[in-house]
């Protein structure tokens, strides 16, 4: 085998690696005066196909992103820690996070801002659903039973183990496994688990089709009122798009503060970007749609985080909201 | 004979069906919540004219077939120019065998970290992971090629563009075919597992992935069937222009019935 030949081989083979991984390139971002000096007037914003982010479809469907000159492209997203690629690689310019997800990611060394609050528990958004028959009726008696969660190490064990302590058990007395939502309820019913935390519409659901009654609401006591979901962004994105961002913060608000006030706009659209029916949705128990990112509120997660041990160090969380300007 | 196949085929399923409705409703619906067959069946006759599925679907097809033409693009000539020149095919081979029995799946979130473009990355991983069927079939047509026909050629003192013309392409053409047809399916593998771990705006994944936060297992079920029929008619529409394209062949390996 002569050395030129092999030498050519080799490179046909990288010059097909190469064009495997070749990326877009050519990132265009539109500026332009006429609207409001905005450094980009399209946006990709990716959000899980829940009732969480509805502020982000109503702010679009009643022209409250048009109002302030920006085009807002919605993108299903298949979870927070998913999007925080997408972020960074600027295929996303914003994305829905949960804030335990965000501040372990901070401390991880990701260079991510919370640039808006989205979603708050209520009472019984949240609940550890048992089969009606299980023999388990209080969280004590979860001792040494296995309890799904959607993801281990997160918002769900986080706030399952603030109701284990409350009941004299740690993380340790109990068994998590990691299932996701749509598959929790068949599992406990075929005896995978004993007990799963759900959220809506799966809380109904279970109830309604496998007969399954609430043990617990976890958000209570340490967790009442926990700040869940916000709209994050990255560093690098917050400081080159102040002015979008701005625009984008105003608008959501407007519509975090409609929602609020009228269960009716956001029974009328979660309909329209999830696959949860109009009937479901009215009954379906949701919690609140904060207008304001509240650095105080937020605090509270990563204190809690900090306690449980899902952080090392204490986050100052005002370090990495960027709050809207008031009345920018 | 192809009707008795048919009404063959169709009892087949019928039963298949009827056994599963009854499974679901009698025995699984009694603990579990999944949907009965004919639930799915429902849903799945309603997709057709739901806008958004529509969509989705053809974006989802568009992927899928864009990236089965890139990769036939690079995997045909490739084959052919290491299957001419064996000194190159020896230097690229452990390379190959390296990256090809590596899941394409398990490229999916590489290619979303380094490809920003979302439409970009679906179709490159559809790419990369239908380059590996055509280029290894295209590889043993060239082997495959009867040394005679080409030594005969050349004794006519036909140089070797005009045997590879003439003789090894032609030849080869019949397996570059089915290297075609088996990355068919297995781009739809990859199109519809992009979407679903990486999202975006529309497609089938997509849709499955809104169904799931949903707890619309009967949608997820009813897209999936979709899916599955739509790799059946590619297949069969490949099948069929091979059958159609390369006659001779399929009569000379004995018309085999597939």
């Amino acid at each position: 085998m002569t050395r030129t030949l092999r030498c050519r081989a080799i490179a046909v083979g990288a010059a097909v690696a190469l064009a495997l991984t070749a990326c877009g390139g050519g990132e265009s971002t539109d500026t332009s005066a006429s609207t409001g000096g905005l450094e980009k007037t399209t946006i990709k914003v990716g959000a899980l196909p829940i009732p969480d982010p509805v502020a982000l479809y109503i702010a679009n469907e009643k022209g409250f992103f048009k109002e302030e000159g920006l085009t807002v492209e919605p993108v299903i997203i298949t979870g927070g820690a998913a999007a925080i690629p997408q972020i960074k690689n600027s295929s996303l310019d914003i994305a829905q996070t949960n804030y335990v997800s965000t501040f372990a990611a901070v401390e991880r060394g990701e260079k991510i801002k919370l640039v808006a609050d989205m979603y708050q528990a209520g009472e019984n958004t949240f609940n550890i659903m048992v089969p009606n028959d299980s023999d388990i009726k209080t969280v004590a008696d979860l001792k040494g039973k296995t309890i799904l969660v959607n993801n281990l190490r997160n918002v769900a064990t986080l706030a399952v183990e603030t109701q284990l302590k409350v009941a004299g058990l740690t993380e340790a007395d109990v068994k998590f496994a990691e299932k996701p939502f749509p598959e929790m309820g068949n599992a406990i019913a075929g005896g995978q688990a004993d007990a799963g935390w759900l959220t809506e519409p799966f809380i109904t659901a279970t109830q309604s089709q496998l007969g399954f009654r609430k043990l617990a609401d976890t958000m209570t006591g340490e967790t009442e009122n926990l700040p869940i979901a916000g709209w994050m962004a990255t560093d690098d994105w917050v400081q080159k798009h102040p002015k979008t961002l701005a625009a984008f913060q105003r608008a959501i608000a407007k519509a975090q503060a409609l929602v609020s006030n009228d269960r009716k706009e956001l029974e009328a659209m979660i309909p329209t970007y999830t696959k949860i029916d109009a009937q479901t949705a009215s009954v379906i128990t949701l919690g609140s749609f904060p207008s304001e990112l509240n650095a105080d509120r937020l605090q509270k997660v990563a204190d809690l985080m900090l306690e449980y041990g899902y952080l090392k160090q204490q986050i100052d969380v005002k370090s990495i909201i960027v709050a809207q300007p008031s009345d920018g | 004979m192809t009707r008795a196949r048919l009404t063959r085929g169709a009892i087949g399923v019928a039963g298949f069906l009827i056994v599963g409705e009854l499974v679901i409703r009698l025995w699984v619906g009694r603990t579990f919540d999944f949907p009965a067959p004919s639930a799915i069946l429902y849903e799945a006759a309603l997709l057709p004219v739901d806008p958004e599925f529509l969509e989705g679907s053809l974006v989802t097809m568009g992927n899928w077939g864009l990236g089965l033409l890139v990769a036939v693009g690079i995997a045909v000539p490739l084959g052919v120019l290491l299957g001419s020149l064996p000194t190159a095919e020896q230097a690229v081979r452990p390379l190959l065998e390296f990256l090809r029995p590596i899941p394409s799946v398990a490229i999916i979130p590489l290619a979303i970290l380094l490809i920003p473009d979302d439409a970009m990355m679906k179709v490159s991983v559809i790419v990369y992971a239908s380059l590996w069927p055509i280029l290894i079939n295209t590889l043993y047509g060239m082997h495959d090629v009867d040394p005679v026909a080409k030594e005969s050629m050349r004794t006519f003192g036909f140089g070797s563009l005009a045997v590879l013309g003439r003789v090894s392409l032609p030849s080869a053409a019949p397996f570059m075919a089915t290297g075609v047809r088996i990355a068919a399916g297995i781009a739809l593998v990859l199109a519809v597992s992009a979407e679903l771990v990486a999202g975006g705006v529309n497609g089938l994944g997509v849709y499955a992935v809104k169904a799931s936060s949903g707890n619309r297992m009967d949608l997820i079920m009813a897209a999936t069937l979709w899916a599955g029929l739509f790799g059946v008619g590619a297949n069969l529409v490949l099948q069929a222009a091979e059958r159609r394209l390369f006659r001779w062949h399929w009569l000379r390996t004995g018309g085999v019935r597939t």
